[in-house]
């Protein structure tokens, strides 16, 4: 039976919602139910599954709140792919269906399953805890509340897009190593890691630090990008991930981690046989001249661990890879001054 | 459950800074937050504008003198002037202490923290971190909680209070995850449960969750209500939706159109037009619906907010979220089209009936935020106090409830009122003889409220939003949850508050009948004008008896006379 949502404006389609549903105290295994409605344009996942659930089936089970963007309650994967359904669009979701009509809904991965579309945040709240993500502050108790610390445009600058992060555990699902390893950091806790780390007023940075190279932690990162393709507020994730890395080379000596080795043997490959699949993501998903500016420079400075997916053919084109030497030789040099300048200071 | 001296209902910004400043004060307290959604998904993260503090950072000239005066003014003389003076004079050092811990403000070209004006000020003093500053306020708190290592229980939906005569004994709550219905035996109770302006439904832009519920139950345990009719509107709420469209979008030069294609604001406020101050653009717009010179929808009826005309490079730089808001909750490209828009429930000035100190009548019982009415804001709430206000209070309270803990006894709350409370909801759940939709009855109770005590007030309307609330809670106790399962049951959580939404909405349809004035947020078409002799006072609900009981508490003055409110 189709349902209606809302009766005026020029089109209205009919919709498929096929949804996952599992309840730990009745179903042994998860499954899915079909729930067809007639929706106009406008409307959100979120308000299509609003409707399902005052309308068809109450027992439907998923998180909202502020329904608006803001409060990271909705997460979910619309068509395989995580995001927030309160401002997704069920139009331009219908553009995407694998099966035309049928529009997917899941739960985010790489959390505890609770019912339906709920999933248990709670592990994201103790790796925050875990890698400190707070400021401690360099003010003392007593002082508190009489003055400001002076922060600069440019230090706010730092952290400003970091601070947009509203935890909605996307990025979280999107992550290709969480998905192997559960005790994996996870992008959106590296991020607010990062932030606190550039923050002048924390007093913290080495303790958190220490704990980001350990195992686990920021040098298990494949360099997939997932977590930022698929971040709701379009953070750039992993400029703060690149930055934590480099900080850790800086801090301990480039020979004493075993991340840092890692990407000695990765440079190699880089230059001689140019077999680089986290180097390849990167210009796919910003182009060449991006990644040149922004990934090689850290690169050199040997701080990508490497990881083992087989060799993309892409880098096997002759042409390609003979541009892509001669560029990375000249960014490495810069790099190199660049150090020593600012060393020196 | 191992007894506690100090629970806290709610994790926003009210209840979080409670936490924090309650175990500054007395480390060996045993202290827990509850919230039914996780903390940094509470409500306080959707304010945007800012925090007002005379820092004096923007305007030099700025003292916390003229933000009292500004405050006091705002709240057309409702507000009690000794708790104004606690909220402007703590400001400057409780938005010190933010950026001390770590929120982000934005900065000045000093490097001090940003300030910029706000409706009603007389100087630049609202704090901001871009247009998120509720959400850093929010993540900041949280994040300081979880590191003195505050005790949370999330996604713990409060249920009622445990009462002993005067005194309270703790809280009883649902655990969602499992069903299961808990005790929390305490020596004092904080509710920072957050306004109750979804009741609008629809017409609200408020979370989901903004049911008042820490109102309702403080107020079926006996604890009167304050000054519950005073609800305000925000003038460009989305058609469907009713969320908001900031005021940036007039601010850019945005028109409202009615229906003939008129620039209508010219008929009500010839020289500033969009841009006059939000209670009478509000008005306007709902007059000209009212007078029928808006558009029809199936979603109700509506007014165009039309920004076309500042072209499309405009729109995407200045106005950007503005535009996607359209897009995601309109499916309405502003480039190309006028934006649907009407007034729409804000923000609650009403709340339970506090001292300055966070105390309700009842020993044991605090409040404070948004659900708390100290008075600080009266008739009317200032852009950017409200933030400050659950701060100020929020650390007040937390503070006071610490202090005060060691005088109560410990608490215990016996299996058979827990067992009560749990009989409670197995009845509820019952099927047989509920058939009665909750969607409906809430949808229903948002259109009652919107149309007979909303924006425009009048005898008549009143009565009869009285009476189809009476209807409603009738027909509410025939509601149906039809999901029966312990494990995240939002079915049932949400019949739960649809129950808090109605019997709060009794109090605000009763006390908007009661006050035969017009003030602030107020406007009683019988009653145009504001009444100082017979109404410069509060008005107080009680429940006696399953009926509302009203009463009235006076104003404290203090330093400013009565005054017209003219800008
Ligand atoms: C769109 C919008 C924009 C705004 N912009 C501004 C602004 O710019 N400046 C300003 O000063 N103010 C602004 N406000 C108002 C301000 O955001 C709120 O008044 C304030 O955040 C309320 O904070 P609070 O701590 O009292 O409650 P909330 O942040 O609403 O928190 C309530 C808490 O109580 C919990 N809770 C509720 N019921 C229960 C229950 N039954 N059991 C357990 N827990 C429960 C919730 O989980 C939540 O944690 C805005 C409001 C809106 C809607
Ligand atoms: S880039 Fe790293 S953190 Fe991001 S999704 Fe890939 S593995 Fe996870
Ligand atoms: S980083 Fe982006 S996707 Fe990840 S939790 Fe934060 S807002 Fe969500
Ligand atoms: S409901 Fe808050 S982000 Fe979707």
């Amino acid at each position: 039976m189709t349902e209606t949502i809302d009766q005026h404006q020029e089109g209205k389609r009919d919709v498929t919602f096929r949804v996952f549903r599992f309840n730990p105290q009745v179903d042994s295994k998860p499954y899915f139910d079909d729930y067809t409605i007639s929706a106009e344009r406008g409307i959100t996942v979120l308000r299509s599954l609003n409707y399902i659930k005052e309308h068809v089936d109450a027992t439907l089970s998923f998180r909202a709140f502020c329904q608006a963007g803001i409060c990271g309650s909705c997460g979910m994967r619309v068509n395989g792919i995580s995001k927030l359904a309160c401002t997704s669009q069920v139009w331009e979701e219908l553009d995407k269906c694998r099966e035309p009509g049928i529009i997917k809904v899941e739960p985010l991965r790489s959390l505890p399953m609770i019912k339906d579309l709920i999933v248990d945040m709670d592990p994201l709240v103790d790796k925050m805890k875990h890698y400190s993500n707070w400021i401690d502050s360099t003010m003392p108790l007593a002082e508190m509340g009489k003055k400001e610390f002076l922060v600069s445009e440019e230090e706010f600058h730092r952290y400003d897009k970091a601070t947009d992060c509203i935890l909605c555990a996307s990025c979280v699902s999107e992550c290709s190593i969480l998905r192997a390893n559960k005790e994996y950091v996870s992008p959106a806790v590296l991020l607010k890691s990062y932030r606190m780390n550039v923050d002048s007023r924390d007093s913290i940075h080495d303790v958190r630090l220490a704990e980001l190279v350990k195992d686990h932690g920021v040098w298990d990162c494949t360099h997939c990008y997932r977590c930022q393709e698929s971040c709701v507020k379009s953070i750039p994730i992993m400029e703060a991930i690149h930055a934590i890395r480099e900080d850790a080379l800086e801090c301990r000596g480039p020979k004493d981690t075993s991340g840092a080795k890692h990407a000695e043997a990765f440079m190699e490959d880089i230059e001689k046989k140019g077999k680089l699949v986290e180097a390849t993501l990167p210009i796919r998903t910003n182009g060449m001249v991006w990644t040149l500016r922004n990934l090689l420079p850290m690169a050199v400075k040997m701080i990508v661990k490497r990881r083992t997916p087989p060799p993309p053919p892409l880098v096997k084109s002759a042409k390609g890879i003979k541009i892509f030497r001669v560029m990375f030789r000249e960014m490495t040099e810069h790099v190199k001054q660049d150090h020593q300048k600012t060393h020196k200071k | 459950m191992k007894p506690f001296d100090i629970v806290i209902v709610g994790g926003g910004g009210a209840g979080l800074y409670a936490a924090m400043e309650a175990m500054k004060t007395n480390p060996a307290l045993n202290i827990a937050v509850l919230s039914k959604v996780y903390p940094n998904r509470s409500h306080t993260s959707a304010a945007q504008g800012g925090a007002n503090a005379a820092l004096g950072n923007k305007a030099k000239d700025d003292t916390i003198e003229m933000h009292i005066f500004d405050t006091i003014k705002g709240s057309d003389y409702l507000a009690d002037q000794d708790a104004v003076e606690v909220l402007c004079s703590e400001a400057p050092k409780i938005i010190r202490e933010l950026e001390n811990i770590g929120t982000p403000w934005s900065r000045l070209d000093d490097n001090t923290i940003a300030q910029r004006p706000f409706g009603g000020a007389g100087r630049p003093r609202c704090c901001y971190c871009a247009d998120k500053t509720g959400h850093t306020i929010l993540q900041t708190l949280y994040e300081q909680c979880l590191r003195k290592g505050v005790l949370f229980f999330n996604e713990y939906f409060a249920l009622n209070l445990s009462v002993n005569g005067s005194r309270s004994r703790g809280l009883i709550a649902m655990n969602m995850k499992t069903g299961k219905v808990e005790a929390f035996p305490a020596k004092t109770v904080i509710f920072a449960t957050g306004g109750y302006a979804k009741m609008y439904w629809n017409r609200s832009s408020n979370a989901a969750g903004n049911s008042g519920d820490g109102q309702a139950i403080a107020f079926r345990a006996g604890i009167p209500m304050k000054d519950m009719e005073f609800v305000q509107f925000h003038p460009t709420g989305l058609r469907k939706s009713g969320l908001l469209v900031t005021e940036g979008a007039r601010g850019e030069g945005g028109y409202l159109i009615n229906k003939d294609g008129e620039r209508f604001m010219a008929r009500y406020a010839k020289e500033k037009m969009e841009l006059g101050p939000r209670d009478l653009v509000s008005r306007s717009i709902e007059t000209e619906i009212l007078e029928g010179r808006g558009f029809n929808s199936p979603a109700g009826k509506y007014i165009h907010l039309d920004l076309r005309h500042l072209g499309a490079d405009l729109i995407k730089s200045r106005l950007p979220q503005i535009r996607e808001m359209s897009l995601n909750f309109e499916g309405v490209d502003p480039i190309e089209e006028p934006i649907p828009v009407r007034p729409t429930a804000h923000y609650s000035m009403g709340g339970i009936d506090t001292d300055n100190f966070g105390r309700t009548v009842m020993d044991g019982v605090y409040a404070a935020g948004e659900c708390a009415c100290v008075s600080v804001h009266g008739a009317n709430r200032l852009g950017g106090n409200s933030l400050l206000d659950i701060l100020v209070f929020g650390r007040i309270v937390g503070h006071t409830a610490a202090e005060e803990a060691g005088k109560f006894s410990p608490a215990t709350i016996s299996e058979a009122e827990l067992k009560e409370s749990v009989d409670e909801l197995r009845n509820r759940m019952q099927p047989s003889g509920h058939y009665e939709r909750y969607g409906a009855l809430r949808e229903e109770l948002g259109q009652t409220l919107a149309l007979n005590v909303g924006i425009f007030r009048e005898s008549s309307l009143l009565h009869k939003g009285i009476q189809d609330i009476a209807e409603l809670k009738e027909r509410f106790k025939k509601v149906r949850v039809f999901d029966s399962s312990d494990v995240f049951n939002t079915n049932l959580m949400q019949v739960l508050e649809l129950q808090n939404m109605l019997e709060l909405a009794e109090t605000v349809a009763v006390g908007a009948l009661a006050r035969e004035e017009s003030r602030g947020s107020h406007t009683r078409i019988d009653f145009p004008v504001r009444d100082d002799e017979k109404w410069h006072k509060h008005t107080l609900a009680t429940l006696v008896d399953g009926k509302v009981l009203p009463g009235e508490k006076p104003v404290t003055m203090g330093r400013y006379e009565l005054q017209e409110r003219t800008y």
